[in-house]
């Protein structure tokens, strides 16, 4: 079931796996997110991510785990293009992220939605005009702001405390808000890091169960986290990441290597 | 583009509101700040008015010859005046220039001496009052060639030493007004960066849900020329109240100086405007600009 694989051979592995899997079309899958031969030094001197090799087809719902430093968030800056790569090439829906002009990156991260463990909410606006946030500050007409809104607040439960600040929320509400901040836009992925960090665990398992539903809908997920429990339960994609290699990348993982 | 408008002054206010201790913070040091430049703006326009005003009182005076013709005189008189550089020349007779000289001796306590003398021993003379001192050695030894003139005193010399203290007085007037706009613009801008810190989460959200550098940039820049506007606006409105004062010591201290206040008045509000709009949208162009390069 498990496969084991040493540091290094994530390419290989990873290709078998994806050949096992029905293919839409003939040749390539589709790939929301494809990392080739990715290292990262920061100028520091640091080498973050070594020699990284990933595909994420469309639809997948991935665990991104590794102890702290091992490269996790260093993979999520480079998605996002808050860092560049120092080596290899990096594509996220198609746009190739290292060669993306300044200018195009906006429109990178609007097929993006990012979930982060302190929820970056704004303190003074509401939990309606947090996510309109989103849609207002990219240009978006005013007309089709509102319906977006109460569709993602509908989707992550949230129509009832919209006109809530989020001081006046439960953690695991405003990391709902969060997600629908992070929908609005309708992305194609949704990178959560270490979304459950910071709420107690029955509230971790309804934002789990929520982003399942998002998957569900068709989303990507790739959700960065130290939630052994959770990852371990839903034996569903596990990449980790040590010393800034793959090491492990299971189809039906666990949060530590299965012996 | 509309909409971007729209959207731009509209968060621009609510940024100026939802931060209004800040708002206020930053207003009042652009103001503090515009009321030291205006200060020291018009201590610079008084500066170079009495510059302007010891030049002026430069002249090149050229003795004539007791037999020269009135009508030569006269000539002459004109030509200068189509000199560049000539302000205005000054025909003083014989007689005036006796009379002027018993004035001073009387001014003086002296004996007047003139009495004794059986004829009128000074010379007539053109007096060349210089719009621009510098012209002076050459309307000199032009004098000098002319056939009716007598003598001309050398005053190179003293025109030289005159030119040299005023052009340091106003070279270190220049100096002491850039100096302290670029304290102003350092402490403005650095208001407004602490300003813009406040509010840097709210820019990295903007970044992270792709808004562009346009939409992100534009809110502040407005939000920091609004700080500007009032800035200078608040400080215009303590400037006129202080207008009247202001305007009575620079009329006793400066009465004789070439010094317009109408136009004074005028350029220092352009002066305060522009430097608060200025300062304002590109102090706030510059922080939020570390935010945007990441």
């Amino acid at each position: 079931m498990t496969m084991t694989i040493s540091p290094g051979s994530g390419v290989r592995s990873l290709k078998d796996r994806l050949l096992g899997r029905p293919l839409p079309l003939p040749g390539e899958p589709r790939a929301v997110v494809r990392l080739h031969d990715v290292t990262k030094t920061y100028p520091n001197g640091r080498t973050a991510l070594r020699d990284v090799d990933l595909a994420i087809p469309e639809g997948d719902f991935v665990f991104l785990v590794g102890p702290s430093g091992a490269g996790k968030s260093t993979l999520i800056k480079l998605l996002i293009r808050d860092e560049l790569p120092s080596h290899g090439s990096v594509f996220v829906d198609g746009l190739d992220v290292a060669r993306l002009p300044r200018r195009e990156v906006p429109k990178l991260r609007r097929r993006i939605g990012i979930v982060f463990q302190d929820f970056k909410l704004l303190p003074r606006k509401t939990v309606r005009e947090n996510v309109a946030f989103a849609l207002e500050v990219t240009g978006t007409p005013g007309r089709r702001i509102r319906p977006a809104v109460d569709r993602v607040l509908a989707l992550v439960g949230l129509t009832n405390q919209a006109d809530q600040l989020p001081s006046q929320l439960s953690g695991g509400e405003q990391q709902r808000t969060a997600i629908a901040r992070a929908l609005v836009h309708d992305p194609r992925l949704i990178i959560a890091d270490e979304p459950t960090g910071n709420l107690d665990p029955l509230i971790a398992w309804e934002i789990i169960q929520l982003l399942l539903r998002i998957n569900e809908l068709g989303v990507t997920v790739l959700m960065a986290t130290h939630n052994a429990e959770v990852v371990t339960a839903l034996r569903r994609r596990v990449v980790a990441l040590e010393e800034g290699r793959i090491v492990r990348d299971e189809p039906r993982g666990a949060y530590h290597h299965d012996d | 583009m509309l909409r971007f408008l729209a959207f731009s002054l509209r968060r621009a206010w609510q940024g100026f509101w939802r931060n209004a201790l800040m708002s206020l913070a930053a207003t009042a040091t652009m103001t503090l700040m515009l009321v030291l430049l205006a200060g020291f703006w018009i201590l610079q326009a008084g500066l170079l008015a009495g510059l302007e005003f010891v030049e002026q009182k430069v002249e090149v005076v050229a003795d004539l010859r007791d037999d020269a013709p009135a009508a030569e005189i006269d000539a002459l008189r004109r030509r200068l005046l189509a000199e560049p550089g000539v302000r205005s020349v000054d025909y003083v007779s014989k007689e005036e220039a006796l009379a002027r000289f018993r004035e001073r001796l009387a001014a003086q306590g002296e004996e007047d001496l003139t009495r004794y003398l059986d004829e009128n021993p000074l010379r007539a003379s053109l007096e060349v009052k210089l719009a621009d001192p510098r012209v002076a050695g050459e309307i000199t030894d032009r004098l000098r060639n002319e056939r009716i003139v007598e003598s001309v005193i050398d005053i190179e010399n003293l025109v030289d030493r005159v030119l040299t203290v005023t052009n340091i007085l106003r070279m270190a007037g220049a100096v002491v007004l850039v100096v302290v706009g670029l304290i102003v613009l350092f402490i403005v801008v650095n208001t407004i960066r602490l300003a813009v810190l406040a509010r840097a989460d709210e820019i990295e959200i903007m970044r992270l849900v792709g808004a562009s550098d346009a939409f992100i940039r534009w809110p502040f820049v407005f939000e920091g020329a609004f700080v500007g506007l009032l800035g200078s606006l608040v400080t215009l409105g303590l400037l006129g109240l202080a207008a009247e004062p202001i305007g009575r010591f620079l009329f006793d201290f400066f009465r004789i100086l070439p010094l317009q206040l109408g136009s004074l008045a005028r350029d220092v509000a352009i002066v305060v405007l522009a430097a608060g709009l200025g300062l304002g949208t590109v102090g706030s162009w510059i922080s939020v600009r570390t935010y945007l390069l990441r």
